[in-house]
């Protein structure tokens, strides 16, 4: 057993990569992330750990060189937040698309402009559709947990795809929380070494990385794509629950808190999570059967757990700390009304956008949307399918 | 350095049978790149002429390990290589030595890619980051394509400026003749295949063609330009039908006079000043049964006995060129020196395989062009069922042939290609080599009763009435992989006809790396503008050199020594090194794939890309012309891309570049501390 430590969310991240000792770091400086780089770098020069860091000029050039890295059969690793993230789009999806288990902190910052340096999740949204496992950890232990857990998934055989770990700007990046460390070793058996296949220093066996893919064979090659990801959840499922095992805490696609005989659920990713979790118990003490159904992993998106758990529900309110502008609602949002299409009874689902450049949302707010889920209940008439918490009109 | 003897043996790290063009300098850096390292190299190419050349899944050119990412970041992909073999190795779970290596073009470089190469540089990654040079970003048809024009059919490589084209006038809907403003090479570039039943073109995605828009019943349809990438199967597109705007051709030959230098027997001949019916039906029996041996003035027919070409031969021969003939059982023969160096000048080629259509033929009148055809036909021709087929071991032949069939009122299928491997048997004899021919179907055009049922004819065809023109319906849009593709503009109707569709002009583009003075499709030279791109080229060696790497050069493929020995040196040292290479590119400086190496060394040696290296920020010049300098215009006057500023008006921007050249060496060598003479 490890011991346990007081970190900030940056720190639990650093303290994690020290512990994974990945081969390659490649990172840029950003607010909010810039701690969990400067932190690691420490381990860098005290010789803590054995990574060939580079310092690189840019978020585009930290991708271009994970990427790099990785076909050259290195484990690679890499953190940035919002426009870091935006930068290195392009190489993101290459990522992805030449199948290289990368993984990467991505710290949620809101997307500029106006330029805020504040929590939303508009930058690892924006990036849903990019090939990548994502993770959202609601607090400092998950951000330990997920990142561990994250190699073994990425890098399993079947799956073979890049993963984003993101957890929310200042709210867990700079607020310090109990956390539990396993041993290094522990970390070290329980991650093992990683091996590419196909690697850039395979001299004997040269492959090429990144060819010229047309209309001929480019989509038979996306197609693999999208079975990776359909291959992803029982592996997500089974690497929670062997670690589980190794540290006492389970992990599965969701989280699903006191949903069991709710009759109102909430949903909702990243630290806003913990906050409903209070308000659940607010209201439990009140009377009311209110739940929570945390959305750990959203790529790939758990359609049949989440129907399974929302399907007795009388009404449903999802929470999204981002905007996509001119569609119905944000995308946890739309996710999950698409996946409730198929139900034989009909629930009731309605999206609350919150905490847009790092607005804080409170345990009365998250009260007032359970009680506008009673209403919906009690009248059966859904008046706002699409409201905002917390916004001055 | 090992000798060139030792250095042909060593094994090729890039393979032939990649996808350059002809001529391309980037595969030669490349190849003599990898000759000079002697360790495993793993590459880098950034999105460009290379990568794209030598990768296309299933395939690549690579024996050595590769990767490519994207456009502006070949410096950092190799960066994160290069750190993956530091960790790999310091762990201990590697043993072999390893060369890094990128080659990235100029926009991939000076561009779009410096600030990841400055990062990678400013870092020392022991790495070699080579660019290959070749000045200019790089939309448009396969320079396969030909086009018509005022003097018959060319191929879209020599229509120069100044020419008249045939094009489609968008009011009339007549055909015209609009000058040529200009011809831009556009690189290789992804080409595609359109074909309709009787027609078949190579362009880009983004060529626009002539499409039919049909607004329904009652109203009036119109054409709108649609690009490759926008059309679809059963789309109309507006072909040529016919070109009966041909007079007959005026020789320009002059006859040997008895008593010339060599010609000791001349055997007098008539030869015709103008083209004719008959004379084209004997050279169409020429092109597919005749030759021509220069040497002995003889002209030669086989044509055995009792074939029906025979008959029609003699009789033409003594109706167009009086003059005697000798036959035996299967050949026809005529001596004269006149009479085969006439036919020589023509045109057609020699050899079966090489027999073309010349140019010409287009510009003739259309019962000229019929009777070639008829002797053709007499020759390899032969009836198919209802359809004419005609056989030829020329593939440009049977191209020609299809679209001057086509202009002259035929309905023609598409160019079958066969193929018989050596052994196999044919008319029951071995074949004691491999051979291939082609041939064409084709069958005169049906008359429509159109008077009948008007409105539905012109339904079916919207130009039904129309002389020149017609519709075609398009079969089928596939890639046919990567071409080097070239541009014409044509003035006021800015449309051109190329292999017998009506096509739009479109759009080399400026880089960072454009010399001044150099004409590209974002900096043509025109009236106002006459020299083409106004500024100056960034000097990037200077920055790679201001960035204290160990190790920057300057070299050039001519010099394939001072390459290598650069390669060998950059590579020795620890840290990131640097070495931009000139790369002369065929089609985008306009000049003949043949002359690579020849401009590659003119670029030195009339000082436009001196051969320098900077050691540890020592400057040495390690190759000095000396008395082979040679004036600068020099390197102008060998591109095409140059051509404009030959004209008087330019006169002093010339100048200006001599003499900014000229500063610019001297100030290298000035820093070597050597003297410039």
């Amino acid at each position: 057993m490890g011991k346990i430590v007081g970190l900030t969310g940056d720190e639990t991240a650093a303290e994690a990569m020290r512990q994974i000792n990945p081969d390659v770091v490649a990172a840029y400086p950003i607010t909010p992330q810039t701690e969990t780089v400067q932190r690691f770098s420490e381990f860098v020069a005290d010789g803590e750990v054995s990574t060939e860091m580079i310092r690189v000029e840019s978020e585009h050039s930290a991708m271009s060189a994970c990427v790099g890295a990785s076909a050259a059969g290195a484990r690679a690793m890499t953190a940035t937040s919002a426009n870091g993230l935006a930068l290195m789009w392009e190489i993101v999806y290459i990522a992805s698309s030449c199948r290289l288990p990368i993984t990467m902190f991505v710290v949620n910052r809101a997307l500029s402009a106006p330029i805020n340096i504040h929590c939303d999740h508009s930058d690892s949204m924006g990036a849903r559709d990019a090939g990548w496992i994502q993770i959202y950890s609601e607090d400092c232990q998950e951000i330990y947990d997920n990142v561990i857990q994250a190699l073994r998934i990425g890098e399993n055989k079947e799956v073979l795809l890049p993963v984003m770990i993101t957890f929310d700007g200042f709210i867990i990046s700079h607020c310090t929380e109990r956390v539990e460390l396993l041993e290094d070793e522990e970390v070290r058996d329980f991650i093992g070494k990683y091996k590419n296949s196909y690697s850039l220093l395979d001299v004997d066996n040269p492959v090429t990385y990144g060819p010229l893919d047309l209309f001929d064979y480019y989509f038979e090659h996306k197609r693999q794509q999208i079975e990776a990801m359909e291959k992803a959840p029982p592996v997500i499922q089974r690497v929670g629950e062997e670690f589980g095992k190794l540290s006492g805490r389970n992990y599965s696609l969701m989280e699903e808190y006191k949903t069991e005989d709710a009759n109102f659920i909430v949903l909702a990713a990243g630290s806003a999570a913990g906050t409903v979790k209070a308000a659940v118990e607010e209201l439990r003490e009140e009377g009311v059967k209110a739940g929570l159904l945390k959305i750990r992993v959203f790529r790939p998106f758990p359609v049949g757990k989440i129907c399974q758990v929302l399907r007795k529900a009388e009404a449903v309110a999802i929470l999204d700390r981002s905007a996509s502008f001119g569609a119905q609602g944000g995308p946890i949002f739309l996710e999950v009304r698409s996946a409730l299409f198929e139900e034989e009874r009909r629930v009731p689902v309605v999206n609350y956008i919150y905490g847009l450049g790092g607005r804080d949302i409170s345990i009365q707010q998250i009260k007032g949307v359970y009680r506008n889920l009673q209403k919906i209940a009690d009248t059966g008439k859904v008046e706002k399918l699409v409201d905002f918490v917390g916004l001055r009109e | 350095m090992p000798s060139l003897k030792v250095l042909s043996k060593k094994e090729d790290l890039l393979s032939s049978g990649q996808r350059l063009c002809p001529g391309c300098a980037a595969s030669i850096i490349a190849r003599q790149t990898l000759l000079a390292s002697e360790k495993p190299v793993v590459v880098v190419c950034p999105t460009g002429c290379l990568e794209v050349a030598t990768t296309i899944y299933p395939f690549t050119a690579w024996k050595t390990p590769f990767i490519h990412c994207a456009f502006e970041n070949a410096a950092s992909t190799l960066s994160g290589v290069e750190a993956a073999y530091r960790s790999l190795k310091r762990q201990g779970r590697i043993d072999k030595e390893f060369n890094f290596i990128a080659f990235g073009g100029d926009g991939g470089t000076y561009d779009i890619g410096i600030q990841a190469l400055s990062g990678a540089v400013e870092r020392g990654h022991h790495l070699l980051y080579i660019c290959y040079d070749n000045e200019a970003y790089m939309n448009c048809l396969s320079t396969s394509s030909l086009i018509m024009t005022e003097d018959g059919l060319k191929r879209i490589m020599e229509v120069k400026e100044g020419d008249q084209i045939y094009a489609f006038d968008q009011k009339t809907y007549q055909l015209v003749l609009k000058k040529c403003t200009g011809v831009f090479d556009n690189g290789i570039k992804d080409v595609y295949e359109l074909t309709t039943l009787h027609h078949s073109i190579k362009a880009t995605a983004n060529h626009p063609f002539l499409v039919l828009k049909r607004n329904g019943r009652g109203k009036e349809n119109n054409f709108v330009w649609k690009t490759i990438s926008e059309m679809k199967p059963g789309d109309e597109i507006v072909v040529l039908k016919n070109l009966d705007k041909g007079k007959s051709f005026k020789f320009d030959f002059n006859k040997v006079k008895r008593g010339d230098y060599k010609v000791n027997r001349l055997n007098e001949i008539d030869l015709p000043e103008y083209s004719s019916p008959d004379l084209m039906k004997y050279l169409g029996i020429y092109v597919g049964d005749g030759w021509v041996r220069d040497g002995k003035g003889e002209v030669g027919f086989a044509l055995p006995e009792n074939s029906k070409g025979r008959n029609v031969l003699l009789e033409l021969h003594s109706k167009i060129f009086g003059g005697k003939t000798r036959t035996n059982k299967i050949y026809v023969y005529t001596n004269s020196v006149n009479l085969a160096r006439f036919i020589e000048s023509l045109g057609f080629g020699s050899g079966a395989k090489n027999k073309i259509i010349p140019s010409w033929l287009f510009t003739l009148p259309i019962e000229e062009r019929k009777s070639f055809i008829e002797g053709l036909m007499l020759s390899d021709g032969y009836k198919a069922g209802n359809s004419l087929r005609y056989v030829s071991a020329s593939y440009e032949l049977l191209r020609g042939l299809r679209l001057l069939l086509q202009t002259t009122g035929f309905r023609v299928g598409k160019v079958h290609q066969q193929r018989k491997e050596k052994g196999t048997k044919c008319v029951d004899r071995e074949l004691l080599e491999t051979s291939e021919y082609g041939y064409v179907c084709f069958s005169e055009r049906g008359e429509w009763n159109t008077g009948k049922y008007p409105s539905q004819y012109r339904y079916q065809n919207f130009l039904m009435d129309n002389e020149y023109f017609e519709m075609k319906e398009v079969r089928e849009i596939k890639l046919v992989g990567q071409e080097p593709t070239l541009d014409l503009r044509v003035e006021g109707e800015h449309n051109f006809i190329a292999d017998g569709i009506v096509v739009h002009n479109t759009g080399i583009q400026r880089s960072s790396a454009s010399p001044r003075g150099a004409a590209t499709t974002t900096s043509p030279a025109g009236r106002a503008i006459p020299e083409g791109k106004q500024e100056y080229r960034k000097d990037l060696t200077q920055i790679m050199a201001a960035h204290n790497s160990p190790y920057v050069a300057q070299a050039s493929p001519g010099y394939y020594n001072d390459l290598m020995k650069k390669v060998q040196k950059a590579l020795s040292v620890e840290g990131p090194t640097f070495i931009n290479i000139l790369s002369p590119c065929p089609r985008g400086w306009r000049y003949d794939p043949s002359r690579t190496i020849e401009i590659a060394k003119l670029a030195v040696l009339t000082g436009f890309w001196p051969l320098y290296e900077v050691e540890n920020g020592k400057y040495r010049i390690t190759y000095k012309p000396k008395k082979k300098r040679k004036p600068f215009v020099e390197w102008l006057k060998s591109q095409g891309r140059f051509k404009h500023l030959l004209k008087e008006e330019n006169r002093e921007i010339v100048e200006q570049l001599g003499k900014r050249a000229e500063e610019k060496e001297k100030a290298l060598y000035a820093l070597a501390g050597e003297e410039f003479s």
